[in-house]
């Protein structure tokens, strides 16, 4: 603290009635939220301490400062606050006359002799003692012999208000903002579906939420761990959450960095839905495993084509959490003569950017048809040796050959293709084995794909 | 002379030009917000607007099991934006280098649903689709689809300003639906495609239009067959078979078909 200028102590607290503020430690997530003002906040009691002397002026003076501190819009809960030179002065103030509004600032409060002597946590334990003795003011606890009070009371009652007056240095353990989120919450009652427990997540999250912010990071990926009752024998499960160590975890990763809290409850609900919980649920607990730093965003100057609506990849989590990573494919093209070897359709998690394909491909693919079956389909022979599908197939067009002697693992290929025309189904790409001769038993004609 | 004299003729004056909301019921609607040409001048001319409307349900039904919607959607999609192209569900494998030979780039395929998704899935998947910014166009083949759930994508649509192209079963035809176009398509003789508009913001359309086929590779190739159905198929010229690897194909064996 910067020892030429006065120091500037607020106490911030959550009014009494207002806890139910969606968070899991909401006076922990307001000291995080009030990091990006002054270095120096602490937790002491059940109130938070801050000091903002030195920032004053970045913000363009104290009431402006508390303007945005206590700015609705942005705090995460609505705090109340006390003001004074010290700390301990502070905290008094705002267990006498909380003050709500950044104008109430300026309004008078009581004079320190003036502040009743229970405010002073040392002296909570002396206060039959000072009752007794007709001690009911810091003013007048002070006025008493200083031998006497040590004496009496002990060294803590006279250095407590050395402190709240201002003439012995304050020191707490100063709130940091920790590398790794890690929050719990106790549920209020047993949860059996594993549903349910979005609930307590979603509390989880909003803290979560609070640190990101701070931080200005977005999460990769997160982990999220329930407590199971551990007198239930079940709890000793085995199977894709639960490992028989009595928790379950659950592992949610995004491909881009979110801030956003919603995406992310989102993917935990779909996910949830598939968990079967062994035993009840007691505690929950959320933990970062990867964060990222987030860019800025630069506005323009022009009103930009507004996008509505989810980003591509929060689509895709969201559909690969709730059908299965088998559920959304992406194409590929592949240099390869043979029909079923020339795309392959893979998931989001393994792409890779690949180069246009060429020229020469778009000249020659324009024959092929829109519709490739996923296994060439064997047809019937009409008795005068016109293949069957639906009905008698016209041949329209071909041969044409296509013959490739596999060195991989891919079909060996002696083809003749025609294009085909069925009167219900319109033009086929059916071709013709030829090496069926051989084996008998085995289908002459195929149909492989649909003009569409 | 007075200005009264340089009035026109109150009986010249076109009906269409008194208001521009006064709807006759002999025109077609007027234009909806946005709309993607066909690539076919014929079908276009019938559509208001001309071309697939842009934010609101198109419904394509088709006998079940066939599946001619590329010929129709394949320029449309191609020319509707860069962003992917949903298809929900979609009842085979698409072929991409045949996609993106006709100008629907491989890289923007995007098939949801791939493996058996069932009915409610897939509408789920299509309304996420719908609200996704990035996707440019939606194709869902929704066969068992009531009309309340076709509602909810049209208006998903509507809201975010997508094309959405639904394929039904043509025992559908009967149902009510939302959609603010229906067309009825089936495979119809010389490989060409017969489009009965079954619904659309307007006057009923009597005549179904015939399309031919596409491409227009294909087209030529199919026209080189010649008037005469009963010819055996000919062969494919060379120029076209870029990817012939083997041996040089022996003269086309000759089928009577």
């Amino acid at each position: 603290m910067n020892p030429g200028i006065n120091p500037c102590w607020l106490a911030l607290g959550v009014p009494v009635g207002k806890a139910a503020t969606g968070l899991t430690a909401p006076l922990l997530a307001l000291g995080w939220w009030s990091l990006q003002f002054t270095p120096w906040v602490a937790l002491i009691e059940d109130a938070l301490v801050l000091e903002i002397s030195a920032s004053e002026r970045l913000f363009g003076g104290r009431q402006a400062l508390l303007q945005v501190l206590l700015d609705p819009a942005h705090a995460p809960l609505a705090a109340h606050y006390g003001h004074g030179d010290s700390a301990l002065l502070a905290l008094a103030r705002l267990r006498t006359a909380p003050l709500r509004t950044p104008e109430a600032l300026a309004a008078p409060v009581l004079a320190p002799d003036d502040l009743p002597v229970h405010t002073l946590a040392a002296a909570q334990a002396h206060l039959p003692t000072l009752e007794r003795l007709g001690c009911r003011t810091w003013g007048q606890l002070r006025a008493l012999p200083r031998g006497g009070v040590a004496r009496r009371f002990g060294a803590g009652v006279l250095s407590a208000l050395d402190q709240a007056y201002g003439s012995a240095p304050e020191t707490y353990a100063w709130l940091r903002l920790p590398e790794v989120f890690e929050a719990s919450l106790e549920l209020a009652a047993q949860v059996e579906a594993a549903p349910a427990l979005l609930f307590g997540a979603r509390r989880l999250l909003a803290q979560l939420q609070v640190w990101l912010r701070t931080r200005q990071h977005g999460v990769q990926a997160l982990e999220l761990r329930w407590q199971l009752d551990t007198r239930r024998a079940s709890a000793q499960h085995y199977d894709a959450h639960h490992s028989g160590a009595g928790y379950g975890r659950l592992e949610i990763r995004t491909a881009q960095a979110t801030p956003d809290p919603r995406h992310l409850e989102r993917l935990l609900a779909e996910r949830l839905a598939h968990v079967k919980l062994p035993a009840p649920v007691l505690v929950l607990a959320l933990r970062s495993l990867q964060t990222c730093a987030l860019p800025g965003q630069s506005q323009s100057l022009l009103p930009d084509t507004l996008h509505v609506g989810d980003s591509l990849q929060q689509l895709l989590e969201r559909v690969v959490a709730r059908l299965g990573p088998a559920s959304v494919l992406l194409a590929q093209i592949q240099p390869d003569h043979r029909p079923e070897c020339m795309q392959r359709w893979h998931s989001p998690a393994s792409v890779q950017r690949q180069p246009p394909a060429s020229e020469a491909l778009a000249a020659a693919a324009a024959l092929y048809p829109n519709w490739l079956l996923a296994a060439p389909q064997g047809l019937g022979l009409s008795p005068d040796g016109a293949p069957l599908w639906h009905g008698p197939l016209a041949l329209l067009a071909g041969p044409q050959r296509l013959e490739q002697q596999a060195w991989d693992a891919g079909p060996d290929v002696q083809r003749d293709y025609y294009i085909a025309r069925s009167k219900a189904h319109g033009l086929l790409w059916v071709y013709r084995e030829r090496l069926a001769g051989a084996l008998a038993t085995q289908p002459q004609w195929y149909l492989h794909g649909v003009f569409g | 002379m007075s200005a009264l004299s340089r009035l026109p003729e109150p009986a010249a004056m076109p009906l269409d030009s008194l208001r521009a909301d006064v709807w006759r019921a002999a025109s077609l609607a007027a234009a909806p917000a946005q709309t993607v040409p066909t690539g076919d001048a014929l079908l276009d001319a019938q559509l208001p607007g001309g071309g697939w409307p842009r934010g609101a349900l198109t419904e394509l039904l088709q006998d079940p099991g066939v599946h001619n919607e590329w010929r129709l959607l394949l320029p449309a999609l191609a020319h509707c934006g860069s962003g992917p192209v949903a298809l929900v569900a979609a009842p085979h494998r698409p072929f991409a280098p045949a996609l993106q030979a006709q100008g629907l780039a491989a890289q923007r395929l995007l098939w949801l649903c791939a493996t058996s998704a069932s009915p409610a899935d897939a509408l789920w998947a299509s309304e996420q689709a719908l609200r996704c910014a990035a996707i440019d166009a939606v194709l869902a083949w929704l066969p068992q689809a009531r009309p309340e759930q076709l509602r909810r994508l049209h208006s998903a649509a509507a809201e975010h300003n997508k094309l959405l192209f639904v394929l039904r079963d043509a025992r559908a035809q009967a149902q009510a639906s939302p959609a603010v176009l229906r067309l009825r398509i089936a495979p119809d003789a010389d490989a060409a495609l017969c489009v009965h508009i079954v619904k659309r913001r307007g006057p009923a359309l009597e005549t179904p239009l015939r399309l031919a086929a596409r491409p227009a590779v294909l087209l030529r190739l199919l026209a080189a067959q010649g008037p005469n159905q009963g010819l055996p198929p000919v062969p494919i010229a060379q120029s076209v078979m870029q990817h012939h690897t083997g041996p040089t194909a022996p003269p086309a064996r000759r089928f009577a078909v």
